[in-house]
């Protein structure tokens, strides 16, 4: 057996060098033309070059469902809480996002060659979770309801999270008192205190429809505009007895659902409804709001926000985001989404008619007649 | 040191001809220069000294420039970043194939020659006259690893009678080192045609403390005690110079003999073994077996690229060849590439590395702490890429010398430009300003299909471009030694599934490095020589 002295001959090298050069001079303008959002249709028995667009959304829960036009969109691996949907073709396309004991969020939005539309999904539990907060606990930290024979009277039409005591007896010593409870309490007593006249007897009352949480910061009150609420850049504004979500930062910063693409009036209510149609139309003519050009896109400075028709008792940020809303009406607590794209989605998240709320540290609580509770934000997995 | 444009340039040649005549006489004309071991700008006046120091600016300021700008076009060219990142990602993924052609053509080479049986292919040459000098520089290591050298060499299928063996110790290594020698003498000497204990002075004027300054010294004196006395001419010898934890396989010698006397130019090759870093691969932590054997793939790719190689680490070449440019330098960190490139210039070209496709074994850095192993790789690979210093001489030199062949001038200096920056750049413009964009890109970037698609795409491309670690791991475990038996099964598992650790290595331990290598020098901030502990004492 004689040695193989020769290493690698030059011109294979070079052969094989040059194969990869063809494959890279081939590979090259086909990934960076894949990447851009063009694909290669086999439909209608022809082959034929179409271009997409895409779509990203995020959702607050994980182990929902997603839809896009009545198909399942698989679960991401990584990152569960954001789905990037490719492939999708120009045109308007319905999402859904849901999950069986979750509200069902749903959204319509127009889809462009070449570029992802952003959404952002919440789902709220059909029936409310709340945290009972009660002026006696055990020693292991149970709520103890004193003098109550049944918990039918204690919850009606939402679900504990923590299991509860519930006695007849009224006796108290066995239990320790809840700091809590008293801390609790004293916040819906202050938010009663600063106020000249009762906030709760002015809900009830239905003297106004507006009023602010005292536990929000107070900036500005004035007869045709209040700016009453603010986080980050974006504030909530009472202006002619609707609620408005105002951007106050820079446009390159302002939140994809404020911008649109500048188009006709027509293709814009067809895209994104006729009420933003209407608002846009009214914007551009408008010297005191205008709109903000940015490039390819225009945004609206500010968004109306669904009251349902009804009465706003009390309105705040949603916990830990500025894209929602906490809005108190007539007949419940909601949370609404400033994206009014297509529409607004607005889900229930207390139900009644007589009760009131705190925001407190991102906090929700409420108080319902006697008894306190924390609204439970979170969702538990399945 | 004056400008050949300057009259007293030429005095100046001439007085230091006159007196060193004896000692240049034998050396290649252009070897007599007085730059030819220049080993960095200071050591220049003038003209000489800019271009040098420019040269030496050059690798880092084209690495950082690389790294910035990618940043900077990130930030204002997002879409133009991201074609070029694509493209990069191509590239790296054709690259990846096409050095894996290469290692799995060597891998195929190195288990033919490590199954020839090269005794019997000797047989029809006759090269009783030839004489096998090894040159064993160390610093501080035990004595297990002395001996393991040793008796390599008397385990090796070749007459211990025609083997010169020079153990040369370090004075800056105190007493103990030089008596370790002396130990190793008495018990081994009786054994080997010649043995030479050699105590490189510690103070010797423009050196480099250093391996490379060590043999230097060991060179020139078997030169004077052994070589000259016995009368062994110096085209009869081939000169091995191992790293102190080189343990040679049994058929080494007749190997580097049958390349030697076979070649087309034996007097104008070095002949370069794979070094297999697996002496403790059992015992070292699963980085530094991946640093190790990356370091072998490497070595193999170049094995069959071997116009583009120089020497690396334990290598072989004539005492005649070593004797004409004066044994190289003692001043540089880089030695073992830097002889050969001073070989190339010296002979106007001609010289080249011949592969030997046939492995000695070597130790994988190790330390012993995790973390001292980490800072020991880390070292280590610093060292090797400040390599980089090499391409400073080459350019300046091949600028000089005009009788190399200006196609040659041009292929080298590219060649070995691109290696240096690509050795710094692309791990981290793949594995990290990959990236950038998606992060530092404009609004209208972010709301593109592009931007979206950008990650997944390199993403894709990278776990194609993984292909090549399977490769990896495939031959990695064929050049693995026995299994000990206190070491379990389960590490055959671990060997196999350290090769994910690749894109960190290749950026912790090759990327930064070579830029913290290349910036010390674009600073003029040179660096010194660290010997590698490699086995606890």
């Amino acid at each position: 057996m004689e040695p193989q002295i020769e290493s690698l001959s030059l011109k294979s090298r070079q052969r094989f060098f040059l194969s990869l050069v063809v494959i890279f001079v081939l590979a090259l303008p086909a990934l960076i033309f894949y990447t851009t959002g063009y694909r290669l249709n086999f439909e209608n028995q022809e082959t034929a070059i179409v271009t997409t667009g895409g779509m990203y959304i995020t959702t607050d829960n994980l182990e929902v469902d997603v839809y896009l036009d009545e198909e399942q969109v698989d679960r991401p691996r990584l990152f569960r809480s954001a789905y990037y949907i490719q492939n999708i073709a120009a045109g308007q396309h319905r999402v859904v996002v849901q999950r069986p004991d979750l509200l069902t969020w749903v959204k319509e939005l127009p889809i462009d060659a070449y570029i992802v539309t952003e959404a952002s999904a919440f789902n709220m539990p059909i029936v409310p979770h709340v945290r009972p907060i009660t002026k006696y606990v055990t020693a292991t930290g149970t709520p103890v309801y004193l003098g109550v024979a049944s918990t039918t009277q204690l919850f009606s039409g939402v679900t504990t999270t923590l299991p509860v005591l519930i006695t007849l007896s009224t006796r108290t010593g066995n239990y320790k008192l809840n700091d809590e409870y008293t801390f609790v309490k004293s916040l819906f007593a202050s938010s009663t205190a600063t106020s000249t006249k009762s906030v709760f007897k002015k809900i009830m009352d239905e003297v106004d429809r507006f009023r602010f949480s005292t536990s929000t910061e107070v900036l500005i009150e004035a007869t045709t505009t209040e700016v009453l609420v603010e986080r980050g850049n974006m504030s909530l504004v009472e202006k002619t007895g609707e609620l408005y979500a105002v951007w106050n930062g820079t446009v390159q910063n302002i939140p994809y659902y404020f911008c649109i693409t500048n188009d006709t009036p027509s293709s814009t209510a067809l895209r994104y409804g006729n009420h933003v149609a209407l608002q846009v139309s009214k914007l551009l003519l408008s010297t005191t709001t205008p709109m903000l050009i940015d490039s390819n896109r225009i945004c609206r400075p500010e968004i109306k926000l669904d009251r349902l028709r009804q009465d706003v008792y009390l309105y705040d940020f949603f916990p830990n985001s500025s894209d929602l809303v906490l809005l108190q009406l007539q007949d419940g607590l909601y949370v609404t989404e400033i994206d009014d794209r297509s529409w607004q989605n607005t889900q229930q998240v207390y139900p009644g008619t007589d009760f009131r709320t705190v925001v407190e540290n991102g906090v929700i609580y409420i108080m319902d007649g006697d008894k306190y509770f924390e609204l439970v934000t979170e969702i538990q997995p399945i | 040191m004056l400008h050949p444009k300057n009259p007293l340039f030429y005095l100046q040649t001439a007085l230091y001809s006159l007196v060193f005549m004896d000692e240049q006489s034998h050396l290649l004309p252009y070897a007599r220069r007085a730059d030819f071991r220049v080993s960095r700008a200071t050591e220049l006046t003038g003209k000489d000294y800019r271009f040098y120091r420019f040269l030496e600016i050059v690798p880092g300021l084209a690495a950082w420039l690389t790294l910035i700008g990618i940043i900077l076009a990130s930030m204002y060219a997002p879409f133009y970043a991201a074609y070029f990142i694509i493209a990069f990602a191509i590239y790296w993924v054709l690259k990846t194939i096409f050095l894996s052609y290469h290692v799995r053509y060597n891998w195929k080479r190195l288990r033919h020659h490590m199954e020839l049986d090269w005794q019997l292919l000797m047989q029809k040459f006759s090269y009783g006259q030839y004489y096998q000098l090894i040159i064993l520089p160390y610093y501080q290591e035990p004595k297990e690893v002395l001996d393991g050298a040793i008796k390599g060499l008397l385990a090796a299928k070749y007459d211990p009678k025609k083997l010169i063996v020079v153990l040369a110790a370090e004075a800056r290594a105190g007493e103990e080192a030089g008596q370790m020698a002396r130990e190793i003498e008495t018990e081994y000497a009786a054994q080997f045609g010649h043995f030479l204990v050699t105590i490189h002075p510690a103070d010797i004027a423009g050196e480099l403390a250093g391996k490379g300054s060590n043999t230097h010294f060991a060179l020139q004196e078997v030169r004077r005690k052994i070589i000259d006395t016995n009368a062994i001419p110096y085209k009869n010898i081939l000169t091995s110079i191992f790293d102190i934890d080189t343990v040679i396989y049994p058929d080494y010698f007749n190997c580097l003999m049958w390349h030697f006397l076979t070649t087309e130019n034996p007097y104008k090759s070095a002949f370069q073994p794979v070094p297999l870093f697996t002496n403790n691969l059992w015992d070292a932590p699963a980085l530094s077996r991946v640093m190790a054997m990356s370091s072998t793939f490497w070595q193999m790719i170049m094995q069959e690229r071997p116009d583009k190689a120089a020497t690396f680490s334990s290598h072989s070449v004539s005492f005649q060849a070593l004797y004409e440019i004066g044994y190289g330098q003692a001043n540089v960190v880089s030695e073992d590439s830097r002889i050969f490139w001073n070989l190339l210039i010296a002979n106007n070209g001609n010289f080249e590395v011949v592969s030997l496709s046939y492995p000695i074994a070597m130790d994988a850095t190790i330390a012993p702490t995790w973390w001292g192993t980490m800072k020991n790789i880390y070292k280590q690979h610093r060292r090797w890429t400040y390599g980089v210093e090499n391409w400073c001489y080459i350019i300046y030199h091949f600028s000089k010398n005009k009788a190399i062949p200006l196609k040659k001038r041009w292929a080298i200096a590219l060649m070995q430009g691109e290696g240096y920056w690509s050795l710094v750049t692309n791990p981290i413009m793949l594995f990290i300003l990959g990236w950038a964009p998606i992060f530092l890109g404009t609004r209208e970037f972010h709301a593109t299909v592009l931007s979206y698609e950008l990650p997944i795409m390199v993403r894709n491309l990278l776990i194609v471009s993984m292909v090549g670690l399977v490769v990896s791991s495939i031959i990695s475990l064929s050049l693995t030694p026995p299994r000990p038996d206190h070491h379990s099964r389960f590490r055959y598992v671990v060997m196999v599934l350290q090769w994910i650790m690749v894109p960190l290595t290749m950026i912790v331990f090759s990327a930064i490095p070579g830029l913290d290598a290349q910036t010390r020098l674009m600073f003029g901030k040179y660096m010194g020589f660290w010997v590698t502990p490699k086995r606890e004492k």
